[in-house]
């Protein structure tokens, strides 16, 4: 399963939708073997995400000293 | 010779005496105390500056006046000095600040109690942050100790986000048409997620620039969500009251706008043990149903097992109670033959086989 194109909050929302399934009533041994893998892809990338992710910070050019229209 | 006076019209020389102190001074900063404080329809400005020994009559406009004033308030105008066509002197203000605690205290507490009665600082005029902004904007001066704090600890806890700084001052005069002019073009062409103003720490005059009226005004009328960190903890300015959400500094600022990327991977690694111990524990309650099942099926085995033994020994033991040797051992004989008179049959008793002759049969 490809979760690369998500955010890290659709990731830990997924994250945390495959830990209900565990602990509901839906819980199938048969399945669990397949969610619990995806559970792990997401877990560490989250974690990868969370660590390498940096902020664009843009100082604008703007000057706001003086009066414009635009 | 003696030398020839100027002569003037009465126009030309209220003309010419203000080109001079135009000349001399283009603008004067004077620091005095308020008296004769009045607005006129609503638009004109009067009052008296004046000081142990002087005084001196000052206008504005009342778009000017940034801050409330009232009598006895000592403040600082900035003020271009004037000779009015009816030759009185006069100041044309165009700045006003209070100046020193005690007014600077004043003009807060009047302002506030002005605005607070208008409701822009009702609670139910706040709006809660995005729980997850992508986008945000940041007024601030990108050479203050604050805003180094705010990117710091942003940048600590959280990755990925588009962060756009506005550049502005954020003490003395300038700052709070600046700050509005930020505000503005945030809100209507950026358009973040969310508007954050921070200022470190400062004296009550350097911090003085967030409790200006237009500024306060410009924060409540935001349409995108603004989040102040101004000053320290115990700092409380107009702008933070009118913001949506006040952060104590700037460093709690960036705390209340992203989660702690730390607290997340912990959450993570813990939710995998959580999901592994329940797998666990699922595999090993199949395990110990499979194994209580063989264990009932070999019990059930072992049950028949032990009932048809038990029938057997029983079967065996009533024919055994049948077998003629039985009788025999008990000295019982057995005789085969014809049991007629002459004939000769055979005795079986347990040890011998006896033949014998039968010489009367009785009928019984």
């Amino acid at each position: 399963m490809s979760t690369k194109s998500k955010t890290v909050s659709e990731k830990i929302a997924s994250l945390n939708e495959l830990v209900a399934w565990f602990e509901s009533d839906q819980f199938v041994l048969e399945e669990a073997i397949e969610k619990f893998k995806q559970a792990e892809v997401l877990a560490k990338e989250i974690e990868s995400d969370l660590l390498e992710l940096k902020h664009t910070i843009t100082v604008l050019k703007k000057d706001f000293s003086v009066e414009t229209n635009s | 010779m003696a030398v020839q006076s100027p002569r003037f019209t009465v126009t030309d020389f209220i003309a010419v005496t203000n080109q001079t102190l135009e000349y001399a001074y283009p603008f004067v900063e004077i620091e005095g105390e308020i008296a004769s404080f009045k607005v006129n329809q609503g638009k004109f400005v009067f009052f008296d500056l004046k000081d142990n020994e002087s005084s001196v009559g000052c206008f504005m406009m009342v778009f000017a006046l940034r801050v409330p004033i009232e009598d006895g308030m000592k403040v600082i105008v900035r003020a271009v000095p004037k000779l009015t066509k009816w030759g009185k002197f006069s100041l044309t203000v165009q700045q006003i600040r209070p100046s020193g605690e005690g007014s600077l205290k004043k003009s807060f507490e009047l302002l506030k109690a002005k605005l607070e009665k208008e409701g822009l600082f009702a609670a139910e005029r706040k709006r809660q942050l995005p729980a997850a902004p992508s986008r945000i904007g940041i007024i601030a001066s990108t050479q203050s100790a604050g805003y180094a704090d705010f990117i710091k600890i942003i940048s600590d806890r959280w990755g990925g986000l588009e962060l756009e700084v506005a550049h502005v001052q954020v003490q003395g005069d300038v700052a709070p048409d600046q700050i509005i002019r930020a505000l503005r073009y945030f809100n209507q062409q950026a358009l973040p997620d969310v508007i954050v103003m921070i200022r470190g720490g400062g004296s009550a005059d350097d911090l003085s620039a967030f409790n200006d009226e237009l500024l306060v005004r410009a924060i409540a009328e935001s349409r995108v969500p603004v989040l102040t960190g101004i000053g320290h903890e115990i700092d409380e300015s107009l702008s933070d009251l009118a913001a949506d959400v006040m952060a104590a500094t700037p460093s709690n600022a960036a705390q209340l706008l992203v989660p702690d990327k730390h607290d997340i991977i912990r959450y993570v690694r813990q939710s995998m043990r959580h999901v592994l111990t329940n797998f666990e524990a699922a595999t090993n309650d199949l395990q110990r149903e499979t194994t209580q099942l063989l264990e009932d099926a070999f019990h059930k085995v072992e049950v028949q097992f032990d009932n048809y033994e038990q029938s057997l020994l029983s079967t065996r033991s009533l024919l055994s109670a049948y077998d003629p040797r039985r009788a025999l051992e008990r000295g019982y004989a057995i005789a085969r033959g014809e049991f007629t008179k002459g004939a000769t049959i055979e005795v079986e008793t347990q040890k011998e086989i006896i033949e014998a002759e039968v010489r009367h049969v009785n009928q019984k």
